[in-house]
């Protein structure tokens, strides 16, 4: 593995001589299997296509169109939000990985309760603000991890439970929801982009947090000395620290933009609540398994080193487009199940991928 | 691992090893203290029925944490357990209440649940390539899609008392103690001088510190590894025994957590989470912990949330004094 396999371009080596004498069809099942973004368009593409065929059909609850498609964005947003979180932080490597998200997402949240619901601060103050906790919460981790040398999935683990207690406790157990937080709901509206009718609306909350946050991610990781720095403590850290890179620093400042996604993600989901609440980063299993599912799927290493922003939004596409067919497949409560069986069965296959790919990259040198 | 040498070095030359050690000496003695400043400053903490309370509750937590030590032990990690539990909780509650299965026959249904659970775990980690946690996460969500599915959108009422001697009430009891915690220290004994002195149990100890030298050492990597996740499963399948206990109703959000609450015990207990070092006798006295603190903070009528708080606390300061440990066994 080398931070290669991070930059976009496949390198034209030695291999590719090699390749030439395969047929085209052989060469484009390896390029689908190895490669992690095309393979992730691909079965973008069959997803999408197999639930319009059943739309069309009327084997679902109601249709599958684009205007369904792009509703659904909305539930992309935080979720592709923790998934940058899980990337950075798995990226770092050293058994890097995040469970507190989903407590920073209800504790973060609160915070934003408080400053909007009960303090009246303007949102953009409260936004910032909360960005800053969730950075706060984050270094704490950061701490644990690079500096004092706790096991990232230990440190994290008794975390994601102080966090999640200090935000049941701080509003004792209840939600803010009074005017000014209702009225950040608007913040989730959906706009019509100006590109004509053919287009649907799209959720602001794509364009005011998903997309400045992806380029902002993809710059830092792909175009800065941290981000190359970050692959390199991930692939070796041994090895970066000869090369005089700051390991621990830069493991520290991982979990620090982990805890501030998390602060950002938390703002974006109490204004599609329309209320602050406590828990809301722990419904269900928590927020921590989705966001790591994503980031697997998408293709990064949970050995370290490597990952790509785009495999992440792609998956999150997948998993939001899937789910959200689902939904429609099944009556009730059954569309939910099936939900976590998709999600279940997607990250044990999209691992399984990774070995394979991971062992077939060492085989190719 | 540097720090394996000086121990082997001071085992040599003292062929009974402590049975004790640093870390559960620690905890023996912070429990003592917690039981001692409980049973001052509340009158109910140390009536028999209370005791008899928190032993149950404690008993799933350390029965799986016993099996999760061996996972921890080899470098891995189960967190399936919460929702593998449901699964054998639902399907075992609707056998007996459904065909009334008498006690044996459900009781092996139950285990076979779980340890078909944990061997697919098991089978996954070792020939999947893939690390624990990745696995075991995905394992979580078809196990509960498969435990809710067969919960049919409902709750299991009505389920008899064909185990209520292992359940909480006083059928359930030997001596004041529950069956259940009786049957856990059972286990965790039989556990316990299994990782010490059976070379198969050497070799989970071995596969953590090293895979690749426990491999051309030709300990079978993948049937160790395949075995301890089954064990766990075994484990899950009892832990699920234990819950149903003296019957009622079994809820669709059974198990949920409870995967934190036992890998807590676990590391609390003083077994590294990344392998190669660990007892079941910390285990359970990191289950004591986190049942004892659970249990207090109701007496004490604190907020119940403060729990997962102290839980946190804990579990840092547990790893912490491990951590600082460590150093200092490199240092010297």
């Amino acid at each position: 593995m080398t931070t290669d396999t991070t930059t976009a371009p496949p390198e034209p080596g030695p291999g590719l001589a090699d390749r030439g004498r395969q047929s085209p069809i052989r060469r484009a099942i390896d390029l689908v299997l190895s490669e992690r973004v095309p393979l992730l368009a691909v079965l973008l593409v069959l997803v999408v296509g197999w639930f319009f065929l059943l739309s069309n059909q009327g084997y679902l609850v109601a249709p599958y169109d684009s205007d369904y498609l792009f509703s659904a964005l909305d539930s992309l947003v935080p979720l592709c939000l923790l998934a940058f979180a899980e990337l950075v932080v798995i990226v770092s490597g050293r058994g890097g990985i995040d469970l507190s998200v989903g407590s920073i997402v209800s504790l973060c949240g609160m915070a934003f309760g408080f400053m909007v619901g009960l303090w009246n601060w303007p949102v953009l103050a409260a936004l910032v603000v909360t960005v800053a906790v969730g950075a706060a919460l984050g270094a704490i981790n950061g701490l644990l991890v690079a500096y004092l040398g706790f096991p990232a999935l230990i440190a994290t683990l008794a975390t994601f439970y102080a966090f999640g207690a200090l935000a049941l406790l701080s509003h004792n157990n209840a939600p803010i929801s009074t005017k000014p937080i209702q009225d950040v709901h608007s913040l989730t509206r959906t706009v019509s982009l100006p590109l004509g009718d053919q287009v649907p609306d799209v959720p602001l909350q794509v364009l005011t947090f998903l997309l400045p946050v992806a380029v902002v991610v993809w710059l830092v990781v792909n175009r800065t000395a941290y981000g190359r720095k970050l692959y390199a403590i991930g692939t070796n850290d041994i090895a970066a620290r000869f090369a005089n890179i700051p390991v621990r620093r830069s493991r520290f400042l991982a979990y620090v933009a982990s805890g501030a996604l998390s602060g950002l993600a938390a703002v974006v989901i109490v204004a599609q609540f329309a209320s602050a609440r406590p828990d809301s980063g722990s419904v269900g299993n928590g927020m921590a398994l989705p966001a790591i599912t994503i980031a697997v799927l998408g293709g990064v290493a949970i050995v370290g080193g490597v990952g790509r922003v785009a495999g992440v939004i792609l998956a999150g596409l997948l998993v939001v487009w899937l789910n959200a067919g689902i939904l429609l497949a099944f009556e009730g409560s059954d569309g939910s199940q099936f939900q976590l069986f998709a999600l279940g069965a997607l990250l044990v296959l999209s691992a399984l991928l990774n070995a394979y790919s991971l062992r077939r990259g060492r085989g190719a040198g | 691992m540097a720090a394996a040498n000086p121990g082997i070095a001071t085992r040599r030359r003292r062929p009974v090893a402590r049975a004790v050690e640093g870390q559960e000496l620690a905890l023996i003695i912070v429990l003592a203290a917690l039981w001692l400043i409980l049973s001052i400053s509340t009158d109910t903490f140390l009536t028999s029925s209370n005791l008899s309370n928190l032993l149950y509750s404690v008993a799933p937590i350390a029965i799986i944490g016993i099996g999760m030590t061996a996972v921890i032990v080899t470098g891995g990690i189960d967190v399936s357990v919460g929702s593998g539990a449901a699964v054998v909780m639902v399907v075992v509650a609707k056998a007996i209440r459904d065909s009334g299965l008498p006690l044996a026959p459900a009781l092996a249904l139950g285990l076979a649940v779980g340890l078909v659970l944990g061997v697919i775990n098991g089978v996954l980690v070792a020939y999947g390539g893939i690390h624990p946690i990745i696995v075991t996460f995905g394992t979580l969500n078809l196990y509960r899609f498969l435990a809710l599915r067969l919960f049919e959108n409902k709750q299991v009422t009505g389920v008899p008392d064909t185990f209520s001697v292992l359940g909480g009430g006083k059928s359930g009891e030997t001596l004041g103690v529950p069956n259940a915690w009786w049957l856990a220290l059972v286990l965790a004994a039989v556990m316990w001088s299994y990782m010490r002195y059976w070379a198969t149990g050497r070799h989970w100890y071995a596969l953590g510190n090293d895979a690749a030298a426990a491999r051309l050492a030709g300990i079978r990597v993948k049937s160790r590894t395949i075995a301890a996740y089954a064990l766990t499963g075994l484990f899950v399948g009892l832990a699920g025994i234990v819950l149903i206990g003296s019957g009622g109703l079994v809820q669709q959000n059974a198990g949920t957590g409870l995967e934190l609450r036992v890998i807590a015990a676990v590391v609390i207990g003083g077994t590294s989470i990344l392998g190669g070092r660990g007892s079941v006798l910390g285990t359970l006295l990191g289950a004591l912990l986190v049942g004892t603190v659970t249990s207090a903070i109701t007496l004490l009528g604190w907020r119940s949330e403060l729990t997962e708080l102290f839980i946190g606390v804990f579990i840092l300061v547990a790893v912490g004094v491990d951590l600082v440990r460590e150093r200092r066994r490199r240092a010297r």
